[in-house]
């Protein structure tokens, strides 16, 4: 019972910030000023379509408000990391990733302005990353990380979204039909979630509970708790564009909502994905037996018998 | 001198191609990307699986002995896919036995292990990749190829700490 009126309370600090952010003129920051040159008419309610942020993988033309916005390389949630719970930095400090600067490494030294989750990285094979035995990566994970190589269909049908995750070859249910979201003390947490959505003008607002606290936010290893609220906001510009702000609120770990930068998709056309006529997604699993054998050449890297 | 991760050392055309590395991996961490040397080789075993294809392969020293290393490549297999080297033709490139000049970058341990950032065939081809415009240091015949010094272990001992 408290844990559930933990989790109401945690709702309605959601709600606060997401019809703070309904308030707000959406703006665009020059660094996303659009690339997309395509007028045609299009139904600002359909995200259908095979969506990726780097279009030159697909001999389309570059899309630079796709790329990421972060201070190191790699895709990852970004924006401004809230002070951390003293749980939450506990969890932190057991995470340990292997993306962003090198832990002790010049740049890491060179740059104290970046978040220390983005310069502590440590070659995998002693890191604790769940990925390297294929666990699944869960959301929002599976959201920030789908970028440069790997790309997000959206299927979207009257009563539901479904996306699609190339890397994993995973998927995830956006409930349209008016749902409520579950109880999720009631329920079990899990990577995927349990997601409802509804349109808020042409912006689609989707708002996630039931976490398994055990996948991470991003690659950075920043955590999550099962108490986490996620709300992903969805706006499709232009015909070729697809916008997406997202907002964490979870009082177990961060001491305020945080906001991630604001990530550009563009439209991929199926002939486009395609190889050897074959198009749509590759099915880019993460296999066990083949990640542990790729952990063995990973292991001698650092010296590891 | 401590290694950055990679990207501010590599040119911009590697760093774009390079995403997909750092998005699946983190692989360049272990590895001294920012030194790279070539050699040529012989492959022994080549996995066309994810994350990253791997490969054995030897090189033979200058006094005739042989050394046998470990691998992993750059690029991921659907990268490599999108980019024209589908598992068949990758396979076929690097059948054992073939012979191949590569760009390596050594585990940042020392030893013989390392990164594979491209593969050129004996016609000086450039094969299961296209990043044409990585170059190395040549360490044809040279025991351990680009080994990093004394000093690289033990900063990189100290980053572990």
């Amino acid at each position: 019972m408290k844990k559930n009126s933990h989790l109401l309370g945690v709702l309605a600090a959601a709600l606060l910030v997401q019809n703070a952010m309904a308030q707000t003129p959406a703006s665009v920051p020059d660094a996303y000023a659009s690339s997309d040159k395509d007028t045609r008419p299009y139904d600002k309610h359909d995200l259908s379509g095979l969506w990726s942020r780097n279009t030159q993988q697909f001999k389309l033309p570059p899309c630079t408000e796709c790329r990421e916005h972060g201070p190191v390389p790699g895709y990852g949630y970004h924006g401004n990391v809230p002070p951390m719970t003293p749980e939450g930095q506990k969890r932190f400090e057991a995470n340990k990733p292997s993306r962003g600067f090198d832990l002790g490494g010049k740049d890491a030294i060179a740059h104290p302005e970046v978040h220390p989750g983005m310069r502590r990285a440590v070659p995998p094979a002693l890191g604790n990353d769940p990925q390297a035995q294929c666990n699944p990566l869960g959301a929002p994970r599976l959201v920030t990380f789908s970028g440069g190589g790997a790309s997000i269909e959206f299927i979207q049908l009257k009563d539901r979204l479904i996306q699609r995750f190339e890397w994993t070859f995973d998927h995830r249910e956006i409930w349209m039909d008016g749902r409520k979201l579950p109880n999720v003390a009631d329920y079990l947490p899990r990577y995927n979630v349990y997601s409802i959505a509804r349109w808020d003008g042409d912006t689609l607002v989707v708002t996630t509970t039931g976490f398994d606290d055990r996948a991470w936010v991003d690659h950075y290893g920043f955590p999550m708790s099962d108490q986490m609220v996620f709300e992903e906001r969805y706006k499709r510009l232009s015909p070729n564009r697809l916008q997406l702000d997202m907002t964490i609120t979870d009082p177990v770990i961060y001491t305020q909502p945080w906001h991630s930068d604001t990530k550009i998709f563009g439209l991929i056309p199926k002939e486009s994905m395609s190889i050897g006529g074959w198009s749509g997604l590759l099915e880019d699993r993460c296999i066990p037996t083949d990640e542990s054998l790729f952990n063995t050449f990973r292991d001698k890297a650092v010296g590891k018998k | 001198m401590k290694k950055p991760v990679g990207f501010p050392t590599l040119g911009l055309g590697l760093l774009m191609t390079c995403a997909t590395l750092w998005a699946h991996h983190g692989s360049a961490i272990s590895y001294d990307t920012a030194r790279l040397w070539s050699t040529w080789a012989t492959v022994t075993e080549f996995n066309y699986l994810n994350p990253h294809p791997s490969m054995k392969f030897d090189r033979t020293l200058k006094d005739g002995k042989v050394e046998h290393w470990d691998s992993e490549l750059l690029t991921n297999p659907s990268a490599l896919a999108r980019a024209g080297w589908t598992r068949s033709r990758s396979v076929e490139a690097l059948k054992p036995g073939t012979k191949v000049k590569l760009y390596v970058g050594t585990s940042r341990v020392g030893g013989f292990s390392g990164i594979v950032m491209k593969i050129e065939n004996e016609k000086g081809e450039n094969v299961v990749g296209e990043r044409a415009n990585v170059t190395g240091v040549d360490m044809e015949g040279v025991p351990g190829g680009l080994q990093p010094s004394a000093e690289d272990k033990k900063e990189q001992s100290n980053e572990k700490e």
